[in-house]
């Protein structure tokens, strides 16, 4: 598919017609800050294993660190059925059924979760590839919806976004293209023609702009932010030092995270700021993620 | 004034305070759940911190259990063949920018020597931790081929050890050739025992090989040294 940069940006307008792009929370949402809406990418809690049985203690967290937005990986409500006496193609073949036959009223229960400690489910972070059925990918949006999420983000590059292209309209949803810093694989989302290339692939695409990799891949966060806004749906939030550098706690690395938080208040762009942080630290992930968030909410003040 | 009964709880109370206090993380700030408790080895606590500090533990966990896509450091060979940072350092310090890998392995190039020494002293130990429990678990190693256990010896063993150990028992013998006791204790700052080179070597081979032992090698060393008795 080949568009010209007029085509582009007829397309980009008419995603936001038609995709659920990000809002404010109808009701007050508690990590709604001076213009900007922020949620947590729940990997920052590196010592909790991402899985059902953990979910209380994440929700738990996420209350404790004053968060009202959050984006789901499927894992923390799909079963794993991974383990002893099943092979991998086993496990597989059952996860696709279960999607495929959820049980019923499971994905109203699990909303309910998070509704009643006042958190809303942006996205669902599933990586989607080759090994998924049509009729999976359909189930996939449906689950998603079902928990209140808008659309689906995942780490899969130009090829699979290409098949993907199709479904997120189907089901009223958007899926995100959302970017690592691999420059080397010229299938991989890691710099900006990538990621416009990647949007131009359906109406119902936006961008996860993860600014950490952005920067280790020496792209122009602001940049990026000026000229595709309207196709922006979340930035992750972190910071990494440039040239492929290391992750870096906020404010020690290359990325502007301050000038970002404020070029989305300052246009009252709805883009989510989703904290993500993959540095190492000795403290606790509740009281990292705390620091974090409390550099941006400086940032904003 | 107080009582005898407040003398009393008050004395519990501090009971219970100091017993508290004694179980209170190590400090504040440090997250002991994920860490654990301080080791009794300084320098080795602090190079497991900085191992946690420039993100290591992310990707590569914190007893090399990795996640996702992060490349296993317990049984990585190029881990395996690295002498005292030779082969990790100059890989941390440029990174692997060209890889198939959704995020390509990040450089550090901004560390300091002793930063990086410290990463790789944590690698190596905790390879070794690991790899112990590996072979000492496994169950599927078989009776032992003495012919290949002569040959390991006399390929690994036998230039410092000439002679062979009698006073073992089969147990003892492999909690020897695994981790021998008089090279796992913590290293000694007496300035006599600084330029103990010897030990210091010993230490560093039998460190360098329980990083690389299968369970197959050591139940062929093992049916090697019970054959000889």
């Amino acid at each position: 598919m080949s568009l010209t940069r007029r085509d582009f940006g007829k397309l980009a307008l008419a995603g936001l017609s038609s995709t659920a792009l990000a809002q404010p929370a109808a009701k007050p949402n508690r990590s709604y800050i001076n213009g900007v809406q922020f949620g947590l990418q729940p990997f920052c809690y590196h010592d909790l294993a991402m899985n059902r049985e953990n979910r209380p203690i994440l929700i738990q967290r996420l209350v404790q660190n004053g968060l009202g937005m959050v984006e789901l990986h499927a894992v923390w409500y799909e079963p794993n059925f991974a383990g002893p006496g099943a092979t991998p193609e086993e496990a597989r073949e059952k996860l696709r059924n279960w999607r495929l036959n959820p049980p019923a009223g499971y994905f109203r229960d699990i909303k309910k979760e998070f509704d009643d400690k006042g958190i809303a489910i942006c996205t669902v972070y599933i990586n989607v590839g080759d090994s998924f059925t049509d009729a999976e990918i359909d189930a996939t949006f449906e689950g998603a919806k079902a928990i209140g999420a808008k659309g689906i983000v995942g780490s899969y590059g130009l090829a699979v976004a290409h098949r993907l292209g199709a479904f997120p309209g189907k089901h009223g949803m958007y899926a995100s293209l959302h970017n690592h810093d691999n420059l080397s694989d010229p299938d991989a989302f890691s710099n900006e023609a990538s990621i416009v290339k990647g949007l131009t692939y359906s109406p119902d695409f936006t961008a996860t702009l993860d600014v950490r990799h952005f920067t280790a891949g020496n792209g122009d966060c602001l940049g990026f932010l000026k000229r595709h806004h309207q196709r922006v749906s979340a930035v992750h939030l972190g910071d990494r030092r440039k040239n492929n550098g290391r992750s870096a706690p906020f404010g020690e690395g290359d990325a502007p995270i301050i000038e970002i938080l404020r070029l989305i208040r300052d246009n009252q762009w709805p883009i989510i700021a989703l904290l993500e942080f993959e540095h190492g630290t000795l403290r606790t992930g509740v009281d990292e993620v705390q620091l974090m968030f409390d550099y941006c909410k400086r940032a904003l003040a | 004034m107080l009582h005898r009964q407040h003398l009393y709880v008050l004395f519990c109370g501090g009971i219970l305070a100091a017993i508290a206090s004694a179980q209170a993380p190590a400090r504040p700030g440090y997250d002991i759940n994920y860490i654990g408790p301080p080791m009794e080895d300084p320098v080795m606590q602090h190079s497991k911190e900085t191992y946690v500090l420039f993100g290591c533990s992310y990707c590569h966990g914190l007893y090399l259990v990795a996640r996702g896509e992060a490349t296993d450091l317990m049984h990585s060979r190029l881990v395996g063949s690295d002498e005292n940072g030779n082969v990790i350092g100059p890989l941390l310090r440029r990174g692997i920018p060209q890889t198939a890998k959704l995020s390509p392995m990040p450089q550090f190039s901004d560390l300091s020597d002793g930063q990086i020494a410290d990463l790789v002293r944590w690698i190596h130990y905790a390879r070794q931790q690991g790899r112990y429990k590996e072979v000492m678990e496994a169950k599927e190693a078989g009776p032992g081929n003495a012919a290949a256990g002569k040959a390991y010896f006399e390929q690994k063993c036998v230039s410092c050890h000439a002679t062979l150990p009698k006073k073992y028992d089969a147990a003892a013998l492999t909690a020897q050739i695994l981790k021998p006791q008089a090279l796992v204790a913590a290293p000694s700052w007496k300035v006599d025992r600084l330029d103990d080179t010897k030990t210091a070597a010993a230490r560093q081979r039998h460190g360098a090989l329980l990083e690389n032992y299968s369970a197959g090698d050591v139940v062929n060393l093992m049916a090697y040294l019970q054959s000889m008795k």
